[in-house]
């Protein structure tokens, strides 16, 4: 813990199973993009929250006595930020965001679960969202960070929503809950580049390889509050070992795709497809920690089975 | 033996033409890949099975290994060992009496194995399915007891909530009870245990004990 690794100068977060000894199954996941970027910010609060999540599952227990006969597990997923979670408070109940953003959870497990090895079982995926990422952070309001889609249900559920992926994978995982493979969970974003040669901040890939005067560029893992405007983002549930996505979730406009005033006189640039591609790219370097740390994870389990004996 | 120790969800372990595909596996692009976290192993198939197998090809080939996967103990920091183990068909399950009416006696199953569960799962044991003769004459009230400890067999995965459980064999039936005093009673007969303090006997259908 505590280390950040990076590759190509992708975020990669830090997670590590196993920490919840009541649960069947834990993971915690943490991601912090501050890490790399305080060092040119004059103040002493970070520039961009971090992302922390913690994951239990619960199960396979026995159904319910209401419950009708399953012949599969029955997987539930419950998504709820706490309440300090972001600036803006959050309630105790979940909201409308938060259950969008379980569904969505619910899709990409789904997908991984080898559901007719538990018959007559629910399994229970809750997530806490200990610290996520919000559009704003302080001061951001000044320098200009992202005027997106509202302070709740904005940009930033796309990043909740890709650790949500990956830490629940590995608590499945923990848990020893058949799945075909791990899923893991990466975002690509088309961001307006920064004006007048302003330098990109650390830890966003410039991925498009484009002109001076280009407008718009691809990045991995966007953090949106590094940025002017975001103006498409695309979250993938991604399973590497057998190149399927079991979640995509896309948002917003892709600049050249419409008829938008500011970039008639522009070459098309991405695709709905390049976008994808990147998140893909971006999952593929989060399924190397992911691998990692279930690795790690078994490997903990065998070493204490044989000291047992 | 090209398969590595320790294997993660999707590992591929080997091709399917070589091995079969055990607990813990499953087969994907004729790779057998694992599906659970544990240590790989790697038995000789059991010669009934390996007819019936769709890998092992044609017939008398000699049978495919099998590749299985270790559930090895949950939780790292979980000393108690939990395992998330469902009861199978045949096997045999450690269940306390909950409830019991003239029609079946309701069960709670505690232990599948050799393994504890980490929750209880309901059981019943139906009157027709409490031994193998005389089954007509069977009544539920004489054979357990609410409390005793019964050594059952899974027959069926059963309804909504239930797994069916029989005890319907030797080596099946109460293992532990206590009698109407609450002393603990020993097996004296293949249907009466006896209270050491008072000397009464009651009828149960007793588990063979050794």
């Amino acid at each position: 813990m505590g280390v950040y690794r990076c590759i190509d100068n992708t975020l990669l977060p830090v997670l590590k199973t196993g920490l919840t000894p009541s649960a069947s199954g834990s993971a915690y996941l943490e991601l912090s993009p501050s890490a790399y970027t305080n060092e040119t910010s004059p103040s002493l609060v970070p520039s961009s929250p971090a992302l922390k999540l913690t994951c239990t599952v619960h199960g396979p227990r026995p159904l319910p006595r209401s419950a009708p006969f399953t012949p599969q597990i029955q997987l539930s997923t419950h998504i709820k930020f706490a309440p300090f979670a972001a600036r803006q408070r959050r309630g105790y109940i979940r909201d409308a965001s938060e259950r969008d953003l379980a569904v969505h959870l619910e899709t990409a497990i789904r997908g991984i679960i080898i559901g007719t090895r538990w018959p007559k079982s629910t399994v229970e995926v809750v997530i806490t969202v200990l610290e996520g990422e919000e559009d704003r952070w302080w001061g951001e309001e000044s320098r200009g960070g992202t005027t997106g889609v509202g302070n709740v249900g904005g940009w930033g559920m796309m990043n909740v929503l890709a650790g949500c992926i990956t830490v629940a994978s590995a608590a499945i995982a923990d848990a020893g809950i058949d799945c075909l493979d791990l899923v893991s969970g990466g975002v690509a974003a088309i961001v307006k580049s920064p004006q007048s040669g302003k330098k990109l901040p650390d830890g966003d890939t410039d991925m498009a390889g484009i002109e001076e005067n280009n407008q718009w560029q691809l990045v991995l893992d966007p953090a949106p509050s590094e940025h002017q405007e975001i103006c498409a983002a695309c979250v993938v549930g991604y399973l590497s070992a057998r190149d399927e996505i079991t979640e995509l979730w896309l948002r917003g406009n892709i600049p050249g795709t419409t008829k938008s005033p500011t970039n008639n006189s522009q070459p098309q640039m991405a695709g709905v497809g390049e976008l994808v591609d990147k998140a893909v790219e971006a999952a593929v370097a989060v399924r190397l920690v992911l691998g990692e740390a279930v690795r790690e994870a078994a490997e903990l389990k065998v070493g204490q089975n044989s000291g047992d004996r | 033996m090209a398969y590595p120790p320790i294997a993660i969800p999707g590992q591929p372990l080997g091709p399917a033409s070589q091995y079969a595909s055990g607990p813990g596996t499953h087969i994907q692009n004729s790779q057998v890949c694992a599906s659970i976290i544990g240590t790989v192993a790697e038995c000789a198939q059991y010669a009934a099975s390996g007819k019936s197998k769709v890998g092992s090809g044609k017939a008398g080939e000699a049978p495919l290994p099998v590749l299985s996967i270790q559930r090895s103990a949950q939780s790292a920091s979980n000393d108690a060992a939990l395992t998330n183990i469902l009861p199978e068909v045949d096997a045999v399950v450690l269940a306390r009496v909950t409830r019991i009416n003239p029609r079946q006696a309701t069960v709670a199953i505690l232990v599948v194995g050799e393994t504890v569960c980490s929750d209880e799962f309901p059981g019943l044991i139906r009157v027709q399915d409490v031994r193998a003769t005389e089954k007509d004459k069977v009544k539920i009230f004489s054979s357990f007891r609410p409390g005793d400890i019964v050594r059952a067999q899974v027959i069926s995965l059963g309804d909504q909530s239930n797994y069916y459980l029989s005890t319907a064999s030797n080596h099946l039936g109460v293992v532990m009870a206590t009698s109407d005093r609450g002393n603990t009673m020993y097996p004296i007969s293949w249907k009466e245990f006896k209270d050491p303090v008072t000397g009464a006997t009651e009828s149960r259908k007793a588990a063979k004990p050794f």
